[in-house]
């Protein structure tokens, strides 16, 4: 119990925290993720277009060689005359500076006339059929793209061309083309231009580039358009040429850190951008890592689509920025975590201390003490319930005291009793006959005066000792009570009428005001009345003619702890007032400060005898010089003690 | 007029005994039930005082045995000390009045005159 409230705390500031923490951290990392996602799409996106502009210009940059080789004069008439020594030398040029892997020349009847590489004069005869001249001398003009030359085609060229044409395949179970065991034909970016002289067409000029293993455009692409970015060792950006659906030309490496030629895309792709001839964007798994990719088809002069281009991003190096906002974030969280549970650690000191110290000032009331240590007042409910706690130690203090002062006070009235009970049977014979003899010798006529005078005393004496011993006795004496409803100021003036006449004489005003809507009290009346008379005598024998003595009735709570309804009566005299010091004694059996043989000092310890038999009770203020004030409660309920001493 | 005077203080029974025989009674004086009752034996007053407290018999057997015996005599109860139990028992067996001890011989008196005539109205 002594840490729940505390842990309990604790770990709700803990549990909102974490809360709040993984709710930002789920929300923000599923923003940054499509976020980053899209933006790396986007970015892949203009990659592709990037590489596939430059795709285009050499397209472009091909044809433009041809087309300025064809206008040359001396190029035209060394066709003219066939003179293939000097257009051989003329092609072998052309095609180094344009960087082509095959260039010919062919007559405008379909013969090949020359061509660079070993066979450069072919023997007349049988030759491969040359796609592109076909086209050229078909429609007069020139072409340019992409154009799939088939082995035969590339034997007859060069043979070297052949064999780099040649990519065997990777073994691939996905592979929906198992039979086809490697490729031998070629991809190629070429053009052919007519070659005229005037309106005659000569012939045509053709040449390209063999994309199949070519490592210059993939590599180009990847040091232009991602600047050789590279991550953790490895490029961060990849291109690939596609032969349909197998890889010709490209820079993704085998997990054996190869290229990856002769390797196929994913069906997905191949469907999207081959079959359907879309623009491909997404997340995808190439040969070893995630890339974030880009394809799109590659189509022939012909209009058919032959292969795809593609751009890709390695997705590492976003799922590495990822991963440093993951770690941000649940640092983050965990910071969070930690200020909570020390926020919540601190409230619940500030909320547990005040409590625990209550904890320990309940103990200590339980152990006897009634000042308990209940430490700096606080704000709020716990102030509250200190103030609660505080009032109520005090009041059960008060109870103690009160229920103390009527055992002490009860113990005295017993043994003074008892005492009184034994010393009063003994002294009131001899009493009796001093009292009979004494006024039996007055009585008579012959004694001298100063006798008589003396006889005088003894009688006066007698009587003072006769009302001590009465004093002893009604002290003692605790006769029952008989209760009954009594209307309170009744009982009051009643009293109050028997002692105007020596309140009168004395020159002392007794004012009455009594209360409005008491409630009925029950009561034995003539000792209530006794006690009032008691008590109005007392506040007379105080004060000097000339002051006064009020007397009011209220309806009024107890004050004693335990709130009971009931009446009070205030006598207020303005007499000499009794010293601090004297105000415990007051009710002490035999306490009295008048001079001797004016009272027995019973009174008062009488009157409470009385009222504390009727479950009430009297408290007393006074000022020295100002006078007192003599508050008597009584219970409006009946819960009286019947305690008479019989004998 | 004849009063037996019961009590066994003789200072109680001597100032009772000069009180009244100075009010012109004739008083008998007893100094223990037992004495009371061998007189009452004989005589038969018109007062009796008694005392409550006595070693032996106390007052209220007398009394109880007055009642049986000598009814309708009236009865002065005295007592040095008495609660309001012992009254009333008093007055159940008959006493016409309760005199507390110590009293003064005018008391006395006045306390006969005022039972003597009371009983006079109501005989």
């Amino acid at each position: 119990m002594k840490y729940s409230t505390r842990s309990k705390l604790i770990a709700s500031f803990l549990g909102v925290s974490f809360l709040v923490g993984i709710v930002s951290l789920v929300a923000g990392m599923r923003l940054v993720n499509e976020h980053l996602l899209g933006e790396a799409l986007n970015r892949v996106r203009q990659n592709l277009n990037a590489a596939n502009e430059m795709y285009v210009t050499r397209v472009k940059h091909v044809k433009t060689c041809l087309s300025i080789t064809t206008l040359g004069l001396a190029f035209i008439s060394s066709v003219r005359e066939k003179n293939t020594t000097d257009l051989a030398l003329r092609l072998e040029r052309m095609a180094r500076l344009a960087e082509l892997d095959f260039a010919g020349l062919v007559s405008e009847d379909g013969r090949v006339l020359c061509r660079i590489g070993p066979n450069a004069l072919p023997s007349s005869g049988t030759h491969a059929e040359n796609p592109l001249a076909k086209m050229v001398l078909e429609q007069r003009t020139s072409v340019s793209g992409t154009v799939i030359l088939p082995v035969e085609f590339l034997i007859e060229e060069n043979h070297e061309l052949a064999e780099r044409a040649r990519i065997p395949l990777a073994a691939d179970p996905d592979s929906s083309s198992g039979a086809r065991d490697e490729i031998s034909a070629g991809l190629s970016i070429a053009a052919a231009v007519p070659v005229f002289d005037g309106p005659l067409m000569l012939g045509v000029l053709y040449g390209g580039i063999l994309l199949n293993r070519s490592e210059t455009f993939v590599d180009t692409v990847r040091e232009t358009v991602f600047q050789g970015e590279v991550f953790n060792g490895r490029s961060i950006g990849t291109a690939t040429i596609f032969l349909n659906d197998v890889r010709i030309a490209t820079n993704v490496l085998t997990p054996e850190g190869k290229r990856a030629l002769g390797t196929r895309v994913s069906r997905e792709v191949k469907e999207h951008v081959l079959d359907k001839g879309k623009l491909w964007a997404d997340l995808a798994f190439v040969s070893r890592d995630w890339y974030i990719t880009a394809y799109q088809p590659i189509e022939a002069i012909s209009g058919a689509r032959v292969g795809m281009i593609y751009v890709g991003v390695l997705e590492e190096k976003y799922a590495d920025i990822r991963r440093q906002i993951l770690t941000v974030y649940s640092l983050i969280t965990a910071a969070i975590m930690l200020v909570g549970a020390g926020l919540g650690y601190l409230i619940a000191r500030r909320i547990t201390s005040p409590i625990q110290r209550l904890i320990r000032a309940s103990q200590q009331v339980r152990e006897g003490s009634l000042t308990p240590d209940l430490g700096q007042p606080e704000r709020g409910e716990i102030g509250v319930l200190q103030t609660a706690f505080k009032e109520m130690v005090e009041a059960m203090g008060r109870r103690r005291a009160a229920s103390e002062a009527r055992i002490i006070h009860s113990e005295k009235q017993a043994s003074v009793g008892r005492l009184a009970a034994g010393v009063a049977h003994e002294i009131n014979n001899p009493l009796t006959g001093v009292l009979t003899y004494t006024h039996m010798l007055l009585r008579r006529k012959d004694i001298a005066a100063d006798v008589r005078s003396d006889l005088q005393v003894i009688v006066e004496a007698t009587e003072r000792v006769r009302r001590i011993v009465k004093g002893l006795l009604d002290f003692s004496r605790q006769t029952k009570l008989d209760p009954e409803p009594t209307d309170i100021n009744r009982l009051v003036a009643a009293a109050i009428s028997l002692i105007e006449n020596q309140a009168l004489v004395k020159g002392v005003a007794i004012k009455f005001n009594p209360g409005e809507n008491l409630p009925e009290v029950t009561l034995d009346r003539s000792q209530i009345q006794s006690v009032l008379i008691n008590v109005v005598i007392n506040a007379l024998d105080a004060t000097e003619p000339g002051g006064n003595i009020r007397i009011f009735t209220a309806a009024s709570l107890s004050g004693n702890g335990v709130a009971l309804k009931g009446i009070e009566i205030t006598v207020a005299d303005t007499g000499c007032g009794v010293p601090p010091e004297n105000l415990n004694k007051l009710f002490d059996p035999f306490f009295t400060t008048k001079t001797v043989g004016q009272g027995t000092g019973l009174g008062l310890s009488v009157s409470l005898g009385i009222v504390q038999r009727h479950g009430g009770h009297i408290r007393v203020q006074s000022e020295v010089g100002k006078g007192s004030r003599f508050f008597i409660w009584l219970p409006a309920e009946r819960k009286m003690e019947h305690e008479g001493t019989g004998g | 007029m004849k009063v037996l005077v019961v009590d066994d203080e003789a200072i109680v029974l001597r100032s009772c005994r000069m009180v009244l025989e100075a009010e012109g009674c004739e008083v008998i004086a007893a100094a223990s039930v037992d004495e009371a009752m061998a007189i009452l034996e004989q005589q038969i007053p018109e007062l009796l005082l008694i005392d409550v407290k006595m070693p032996v018999h106390n007052g209220m057997y007398l009394m109880r045995r007055l009642k049986e015996k000598r009814p309708g005599i009236p009865i002065i109860v005295m007592s040095g000390y008495a609660t309001s139990e012992t009254i009333k028992e008093a007055e159940d067996l008959g006493a016409a009045i309760f005199l507390p001890k110590p009293f003064t011989p005018d008391e006395l008196a006045d306390t006969i005159k005022a039972v003597l005539a009371n009983t006079r109205r109501e005989a």
